[in-house]
């Protein structure tokens, strides 16, 4: 029987654990506080080291909390992060996403600094601040950065911040023996979509949607050990979702892949979703990496980075571009598939679409399609918001036993 | 061999893919068909492969896109042939065409830019009929929303 309005509005009939109020979505008063209080405090992977080998080369980076940012390899080839800010007149330091830069001379009005974030040269400086004001005076905003896991450069633009370490705990366990080479990006996209960005990662954290994706049904839920594949959440909000083997020649047209991954099991999966919006991605030849950029409530920026040995011959590196594009790239199947799921849940949760719920109520011994992911996720949401995703703005009482 | 024979190909994949006439498509195709999507990533100073295929691969894909989920708004493919030029000794030609495709919502017809590129197509001229051996796609546009599932 369909639902009337008051009924459509109930409280659904789970704990108030399993289910979030949809407005934590959409609301723009929310999604300033998470900014504040989530992502201008978090660890965040901003590039990968492969993207920036040399000394003074560096990736440009719009940091989630809101803020550009510049990663430069020093002349000593340390790897540092700095607010891609001019401390003059607040214009743009590097225009473009990446290059090789001596120094960083602003184009406004030529003040130079060095990697190191020191200020290097003021036009006419004497001329304009006789000795009130200096190069000293006009150093470059650093951030703090660590390289790790996997060699991808991490970010905290927070400088009283727990150790990279500290933040990741035991979550990266189940990956790092197998992320201890050398790796290198091969490729690189984004994708804007009009969404909220906890819903993608919503996505990555629950399989249950495999039933949108043909290519996991047929390689995966079909297949011998899907449904032992289990979640284990991990201290921060950080969620494992354990391997299992994908019998690829299952999808008419593919086959067995064939190179692997160094000590990973013939078609094994790693999947590690990391709060509060990165997820590593081991799927037997290749490392994928998303890292989400939320633009406003209902908009965010997803970049996609795929990575294979820096040690692949030609033909192995090509195999694994091959393996990525068949369900990763722009036109593979199922990256496409899990864009048009989250683009239909931004477009049905718009503010005064009344959409109400969402709900997390699956419960399967912490297996694949249990929404035990999406829970961890919001407990820690939860904790760091000060809000309660089922009632973010304490509106409702709820009774103890729920 | 002359010119207009040669556009005259290139402008029947594009109709024929914006149709979703597949098999009419890989007609057009010989056996030794190679299709390939390409761009440059500025971030990652990298050349990239989005797509790569054999014509075996290609009918593979467009058969498996039925059992998939997708975007259903069509795309258009707009070509103009800039340049084309033919080796007679190989029997073979070249051609590089400025490439538009626009997609239109199903839901109220609006119609936007979707990406724009090159085809660089080598088209085989050894017999009476002209056909496509390669086709690289390079694509300028690398910001493709939720993507798509049909190549351009």
């Amino acid at each position: 029987m369909s639902k009337t309005a008051a009924q459509w509005h109930e409280t659904p009939k789970f704990p108030s654990s399993h289910y979030v109020d949809s407005r934590i979505y959409t609301d723009q008063q929310l999604f300033d506080e998470e900014r504040q209080k989530i992502f201008n405090k978090t660890w965040y992977i901003a590039c990968h080291e492969s993207e920036i080998p040399n000394a003074f080369d560096y990736r440009t980076f719009q940091h989630p909390g809101g803020t550009p940012l510049i990663i430069v390899r020093g002349e000593d080839m340390k790897v540092r992060a700095f607010y891609n800010i001019c401390p003059h007149r607040g214009n743009t330091l590097l225009y473009d996403p990446s290059g090789n830069a001596k120094r960083i001379t602003c184009i406004f009005h030529a003040w130079s600094f060095d990697t190191q974030g020191n200020c290097t040269d003021i036009s006419r400086e004497e001329q304009g601040y006789q000795k009130r004001f200096c190069k000293a005076d006009a150093a470059l905003r650093e951030v703090k950065s660590e390289l790790g896991y996997g060699g991808f450069v991490w970010i905290n633009v927070d400088d009283n911040c727990v150790p990279l370490k500290t933040f990741v705990g035991d979550a990266m366990g189940e990956l790092d023996p197998y992320i201890g080479m050398p790796l290198e990006v091969f490729h690189y996209h984004r994708a804007i979509v009009d969404t909220n960005f906890k819903l993608w990662h919503d996505t990555n954290s629950e399989f249950y949607h495999d039933y949108m994706h043909y290519f996991n049904r047929v390689t995966g839920m079909m297949q011998p050990g899907y449904f032992d594949r289990k979640c284990v959440g991990y201290d921060n909000g950080h969620v494992l979702v354990g391997s299992m083997e994908i019998k690829y020649d299952a999808y008419s047209g593919s086959k067995e892949r064939g190179i692997g991954w160094p000590g990973l099991a013939q078609g094994g999966w790693i999947l590690i979703d990391l709060f509060p919006g990165l997820t590593y991605n081991l799927r037997t030849s290749v490392l994928r990496m998303d890292t989400m950029i939320p633009l406003s409530p209902n908009k965010v920026m997803i970049e996609y980075r795929g990575l294979g040995l820096k040690s692949d011959s030609p033909a192995e590196r090509a195999q694994r571009i091959f393996d990525h594009n068949t369900i990763w790239g722009p036109f593979g199947r199922n990256l496409h598939e899990d864009l048009l799921g989250v683009h239909g849940q931004g477009r049905a949760m718009r503010p005064g679409t009344d959409s109400r719920w969402v709900l997390q109520g699956r419960e399967e011994n912490s297996t694949i399609h249990d929404e035990v992911g999406m829970r961890h996720y919001y407990a820690e949401w939860s904790r760091l918001m000060g809000r309660k995703a089922f009632d973010p703005y304490g509106e409702r009482r709820v009774s103890a036993a729920a | 061999m002359d010119r207009t024979a040669i556009q005259d190909v290139i402008y029947q994949t594009c109709l024929l893919l914006d149709e979703k006439n597949f098999d009419a498509f890989l007609d057009l195709c010989d056996d030794e068909f190679r299709y390939t999507i390409t761009t440059y990533s500025t971030e990652i100073r990298k050349d990239m492969i989005w797509l790569d295929h054999d014509k075996k691969g290609m009918r593979n894909l467009f058969d498996q896109l039925p059992r998939h989920n997708s975007d259903h708004s069509p795309i258009t493919r707009h070509a103009t042939v800039y340049k084309v030029e033919v080796d007679e000794g190989r029997r073979e030609a070249s051609a590089v065409s400025v490439l538009q495709v626009y997609k239109t919502d199903l839901d109220g017809g609006a119609t936007t830019l979707f990406a724009v590129g090159k085809y660089v197509d080598t088209i085989k001229l050894d017999s009476g009929k002209p056909r496509l051996v390669k086709r690289v796609v390079k694509l300028d546009t690398r910001m493709l929303g939720i993507g798509y599932h049909i190549p351009f």
